[in-house]
């Protein structure tokens, strides 16, 4: 989802941004004084730049009060609603203290690394990222991650470590409420 | 501040460095640009090589791109600043040779010696792949970075102390005078306002380098001395994005003279272009932060003031630079060519840059996009639209004014041609990392081969435009250097108006 809108608003600017230097390639044929003009683009200018300030503060105004670093406000807000499991990196694998999921399950993923830096990113069944956080030796990281459909999901190495960078992938199957065995 | 500027003609041992800065530039950037297309190859399955390979490239690939970029951003610097403050052209030679024994030993170490650790060279990585891969490695890697480093600092020493003599300090070179009201409308041309905005930035972005740099190679050596892994997380990414953002506010002295030149339109740092400059140079220190948003462990401040100082970090080019290119271009009656063609363009590559940027500088978009292919989607942009494109730009600005000579059609088809396909490359980076394409990985799994197939393409063209690039540069450099004084007289410069 966030990953369409940032891929939708950044062609969409690209393009816009595309549009306007091709306008102002094209009035360059014509030849003016140069003070009127700059006396209407300095003017314009200030609408300009308070137009991208106000945008940039909403945008941070909305985007800021809902952090992947603080458990999802979505959910009952207690710790208890959360499976916890730690999650141990290492070259070139990953270890997980519990490996049963299920549907609907709210985990809290506490991720450190034994050797070198990694980066934890789950993946859904798509192979669309799900979230990420880095694996650092010495640290533990927490990241909340509620598995809203049963299926196979994947961990994938984020953070460049070494040869076997590539390799690092590790598969988890989330049961569907009801027991049954596999998510499909 | 006097807005009548006296400008210095460039000698010819300047104009030997800056040939030779911009010939090792081209060169480096073929090579690197082949190292990246056999990336790209590799992970669109249409040639197989090692992940030993791969990742030996791919630390080739990153180390040297910057290297390239900042060789060539120096050299456009360096050649607009001598014209207002006098420089000893012998510095300039000191870094070239600097950075091309930096050169070797990054090779020796990563060839030579199996040091694959990306330039980014986590802390504690390369001190944990030297028990597997020896230490030679490591150390050559580490000490050809500190050469480039060195070299850089003393080019910086060098114009620090020149513009501190010549304007009275170097926040007067920031145009701080003007900005307080002491010293008239106008501050120092853009060419020495952007050199003092990279001394002071580049400088303690090189610093924090040579700091993890250094304890780095004392871990190597002896791992009982350690050092914590986030704080040196930090100072890499402190180093590394100062040192690759200046290498585009190094090259951008080139817009700021070859357009005004062009156009006949003064490009004058007011009050507003000061100001820009003077938060550009302290959100370059700031902004580094954006880099760990993934690091919970960092204070949940620091972080949100990394997104909301990386947005703030867009306005000075999108308000400021691009909007002063795009007014100085308008209804000018200017006459295009590949100088100022490119110049323009470059404009565009910075702004299409930074907006991905940005939006990935937003936490909740960070959190399922960092580290996948839109990083490098975005920085491609800037240092391919931008950056390279401004040393482009310059290469043929010096070989018409030093060198008398003119551009024919095939360049300017070459020109358009590798912009096209630098936005297929980078556009296909920027798609990768929408369906979560990791960066740096060696195999990709086959959702992701379509995007690869497509940048491998682009690189290809893209390299072959290059390679014309630097034909023609280093073929028309070797002719008879024209007499002329170098910026001081327009009317002496027929080539450049219709």
């Amino acid at each position: 989802m966030l990953q369409q809108v940032a891929w939708t608003v950044t062609v969409s600017l690209v393009f816009l941004l595309f549009l306007f230097f091709a306008l102002v390639f094209l009035s360059s044929r014509k030849q003016e004084d140069y003070a009127p003009i700059i006396k209407k683009w300095y003017k314009a200018r200030s609408w300009y730049f308070w137009t991208i300030v106000t945008t940039m503060a909403i945008v941070c105004f909305f985007t800021l009060s809902k952090l992947p670093y603080h458990m999802p406000h979505d959910q009952e807000a207690s710790a208890a609603n959360y499976k916890s499991v730690d999650v141990l990196a290492a070259q070139f694998s990953w270890t997980l203290s519990d490996e049963d999921f299920t549907e609907g399950d709210n985990v809290k993923f506490n991720v450190t690394s034994k050797d070198v830096n990694h980066g934890f990113g789950v993946y859904d069944e798509n192979m669309n990222l799900l979230g990420q956080v880095q694996a650092m030796p010495g640290y533990t990281n927490e990241i909340y991650l509620t598995f809203k459909t049963p299926g196979k999901y994947k961990i994938l190495c984020l953070e460049y470590c070494s040869l076997g960078h590539h390799a690092m992938i590790k598969e988890i199957v989330v049961k569907p409420k009801g027991g049954a065995t596999n998510g499909k | 501040m006097a807005s009548e500027v006296t400008k210095y003609p460039v000698d010819s041992l300047t104009k030997k460095g800056v040939a030779a800065h911009l010939t090792v530039t081209i060169l480096l950037l073929i090579v690197l640009m082949s190292f990246g297309a056999i990336m790209l190859l590799n992970q669109a399955n249409l040639v197989k090589v090692t992940p030993t390979i791969f990742y030996s490239v791919m630390t080739v690939h990153g180390a040297g791109m910057v290297g390239a970029a900042s060789l060539g951003g120096c050299a456009v610097l360096w050649y607009f600043l001598c014209q207002y403050v006098p420089l000893n052209p012998k510095i300039l030679m000191i870094n070239l040779w600097m950075s091309v024994i930096g050169v070797v030993l990054i090779l020796l170490g990563v060839f030579g010696f199996g040091f694959t650790d990306a330039w980014t060279f986590l802390y504690p990585l390369p001190a944990f792949s030297s028990k597997f891969y020896g230490t030679t490695g490591p150390m050559l890697f580490f000490f050809g970075l500190l050469f480039i480093g060195v070299g850089y600092l003393i080019v910086y020493l060098e114009m620090g102390i020149k513009i501190s003599r010549k304007y009275g300090g170097l926040f007067n070179g920031l145009g701080w005078a003007q900005i307080f009201g002491k010293g008239g409308d106008y501050g120092p041309p853009g060419a020495v306002v952007a050199a003092t905005m990279n001394v002071i930035a580049n400088s303690v972005g090189i610093l924090a380098g040579a700091f993890v740099i250094v304890a780095s190679i004392l871990n190597i050596i002896n791992p009982n001395i350690q050092i914590d892994p986030l704080m040196a997380k930090e100072f890499t990414y402190a180093f590394g994005h100062i040192f690759a953002n200046c290498t585009i506010y190094m090259a951008v002295a080139g817009v700021y003279e070859i357009l005004a030149m062009y156009t006949k339109r003064p490009w004058k740092s007011n009050k507003v272009f000061l100001i820009a400059w003077n938060f550009s140079t302290l959100f370059t220190l700031m902004i580094f932060t954006h880099h760990l948003l993934m690091d919970f462990a960092v204070p949940h401040w620091l972080l949100i003031m990394g997104q909301i100082f990386s947005y703030a970090n867009g306005l000075p080019v999108m308000v400021v630079t691009a909007y002063g290119a795009l007014m100085i271009i308008y209804r000018s009656g200017i006459k295009w060519d590949m100088p100022s063609g490119l110049m323009f363009l470059s404009m565009f590559g910075w702004v299409a840059g930074a907006i991905p940027a940005v939006i990935d500088a937003t936490i909740v978009v960070n959190h399922v996009m960092h580290n996948t292919k839109w990083v490098p989607g975005h920085f491609h942009t800037y240092m391919g639209l931008g950056v390279i494109i401004m040393i482009i730009g310059f290469m043929y600005y010096y070989v018409k004014v030093e060198c008398g000579r003119r551009e024919n059609e095939f360049d300017k088809v070459s020109a358009a041609i590798y912009s096209v396909f630098f936005l297929g490359l980078t556009g296909s980076f920027l798609y990768a990392g929408k369906i979560g394409t990791p960066r740096r990985w060696a195999e990709h799994l086959p959702n992701w081969i379509l995007s690869d197939r497509v940048g491998a393409t682009c690189a290809i063209i893209i390299i072959m435009c290059t390679i014309f690039f630097a034909t023609r540069f280093i073929f028309r450099l070797n002719s008879q250097q024209r007499n002329i004084s170098s910026g001081n007289d327009l009317n002496e410069k027929p080539l450049m108006v219709k």
